[in-house]
């Protein structure tokens, strides 16, 4: 109920700023100059939607890959991975997505710009994710896994019943967080192209000359997109601070 | 029980947990108790014994058989055997029942219904059936020790090992455990355990080792070191912690 409450504040703030803006523009706006791209906003909207979608599924699986080779007793993945990581976070994203597309897909042949934007968001991601995933491993006690030991569990059975579990519920909130990171790090994806959201704001922008009736929605798309992932986040770190 | 000790060490960089102990346990000895001064190396010993710990160097060798060196022959060894720590540790994430039931299932191979039915058997002795589904956090210290020991008993470990069972409690929850391992005693179930209760050790044991910077000072029969020690060290520590 709190919570609920909390959020309708929330909004409600939120319109009032975007109505007050609204008032000290005072622009003469002319919705029907957009009107006609409103379809290709919204087929956008769903492209960004489905795109972050994937790259989240997606981007668990490379951090998981990452988070498991920077555990590992053996010295070369986890040098190689702890490489990944920090190339990967010390670079912008826009370069990424640059030399991704016109010199790593180019050379392999490979033009799917939904694809190849896919795999870069994926791989960006899993970066930041895999260090949430590797703190929420490394933070488990020692006295869980001597008492996993003293009941006979062997490693991997440690990690599956009794580490896992408890870092799951510890990396969610910061997870969830990095989710909404990823739907507005998709934007980028316009600078090859990807009929994303932004790429489709811009086109309406460039052909209709109404620059903010075609912005005004993008931010709202966005926004409606990770606002709920933050709630759903703050709520997350609230439950996990109680059990503690 | 048969406990034979050869010249053990164990060493944590300059610290010597255990520094060369021998020790030949009596095989009419059922229950052996380790006292002596916080840090005199009885929970590393206890390690050792029980096999979570593999020493720098000399061997152990429990009913004939030497501990093995290796992860693997210790696994199974430590399967054969019941641990209890001084901080409960129970996973924080399963219910007390669950917390019973995941070494029988898991490390023993029970089925479901096969080790649900032997953890209520065991949960009703050790007064607990009201918490099988409470998490450890919704547990006093006590019903958690208590939970611990259950999981400890349940699959009825060849040897109980104890460390320092009732550190972590007030005296009314003391005796509460305490009372339940007497009645493990009572049973004929084998016990080592280190402990600061020296009147419980006094009663219960029928072998006492007294250690102190990781060597044996002293060893016999619980009634024969309590009463009259030939060790002045001990008795000085005795006469200090029996005075109140």
């Amino acid at each position: 109920m709190k919570s609920f409450i909390n959020a309708l504040v929330s909004v409600i703030l939120a319109v009032t700023f975007f109505f007050g803006f609204w008032v000290i523009l005072d622009h003469d706006y002319d919705w029907a100059a957009i009107a006609p791209y409103s379809g290709n906003l919204f087929s956008g909207w769903l492209v960004t939607v489905g795109i972050s979608l994937a790259a989240l599924a997606l981007s668990v699986v490379v951090a998981a890959v990452l988070t498991v080779a920077q555990l590992s007793s053996h010295r070369v993945p986890r040098v190689l991975s702890r490489a990944y990581v920090e190339i990967v976070r010390g670079t912008p994203l826009l370069t990424q997505i640059l030399i991704g597309y016109y010199l790593i897909a180019d050379a392999i042949g490979w033009d799917s710009r939904f694809g190849v934007g896919l795999v870069i968001l994926s791989c960006f991601s899993g970066a930041y994710l895999s260090e949430i995933f590797r703190g929420g491993i490394e933070s488990i006690s020692k006295s869980q896994w001597l008492s996993a030991r003293a009941i006979g569990l062997s490693e991997g059975q440690t990690y599956r019943f009794v580490v896992i579990p408890q870092a799951i519920r510890r990396v969610l909130p910061a997870s969830a967080g990095q989710f909404a990171n990823l739907i507005k790090d998709s934007s980028l994806l316009f600078v090859i192209s990807v009929h994303e959201f932004t790429m489709q704001a811009r086109e309406a922008n460039a052909n209709s000359f109404a620059t903010f009736e075609a912005y005004l929605p993008l931010v709202m798309g966005y926004f409606i997109l990770t606002f709920p992932i933050s709630l759903l986040s703050r709520h997350l770190e609230k439950r996990f601070s109680y059990e503690h | 029980m048969s406990i034979e000790v050869h010249n053990l060490h164990q060493h944590y960089g300059e610290t010597r947990a255990i520094d060369g102990v021998c020790m030949k346990l009596p095989d009419s000895a059922q229950v052996l108790a380790l006292i002596g001064p916080s840090g005199g190396g009885k929970s590393t010993f206890l390690r050792l014994i029980g096999g979570i710990e593999t020493p720098t160097s000399g061997t152990v060798i429990v009913d004939d058989q030497e501990l093995p060196k290796e992860e693997e022959g210790l696994l199974d060894y430590r399967k054969s055997n019941g641990f209890l720590f001084q901080a409960f540790n129970l996973f924080p994430h399963l219910s007390a029942l669950d917390n019973i039931i995941l070494p029988l299932t898991e490390v023993h191979g029970w089925s479901r219904h096969k080790a649900e039915e032997r953890a209520h058997e065991v949960v009703k002795r050790f007064y607990l059936e009201k918490h099988l589904e409470k998490h450890p956090e919704q547990l006093s210290g006590g019903q958690q020790q208590r939970v611990a020991l259950a999981r400890a008993v349940a699959h009825e470990p060849a040897l109980l090992l104890l460390d320092e069972p009732t550190s972590a409690l007030d005296p009314e929850m003391k005796a509460g455990v305490l009372d339940l391992i007497k009645e493990l005693c009572d049973a004929g179930q084998r016990i080592v355990l280190s402990t600061h209760e020296m009147g419980f050790a006094r009663q219960s044991a029928d072998h006492v080792v007294f250690l102190a910077e990781g060597k044996i000072l002293e060893e016999g029969k619980a009634e024969e070191l309590f009463e009259a020690s030939r060790e002045p060290k001990v008795t000085q520590f005795l006469d200090r912690v029996m005075k109140w």
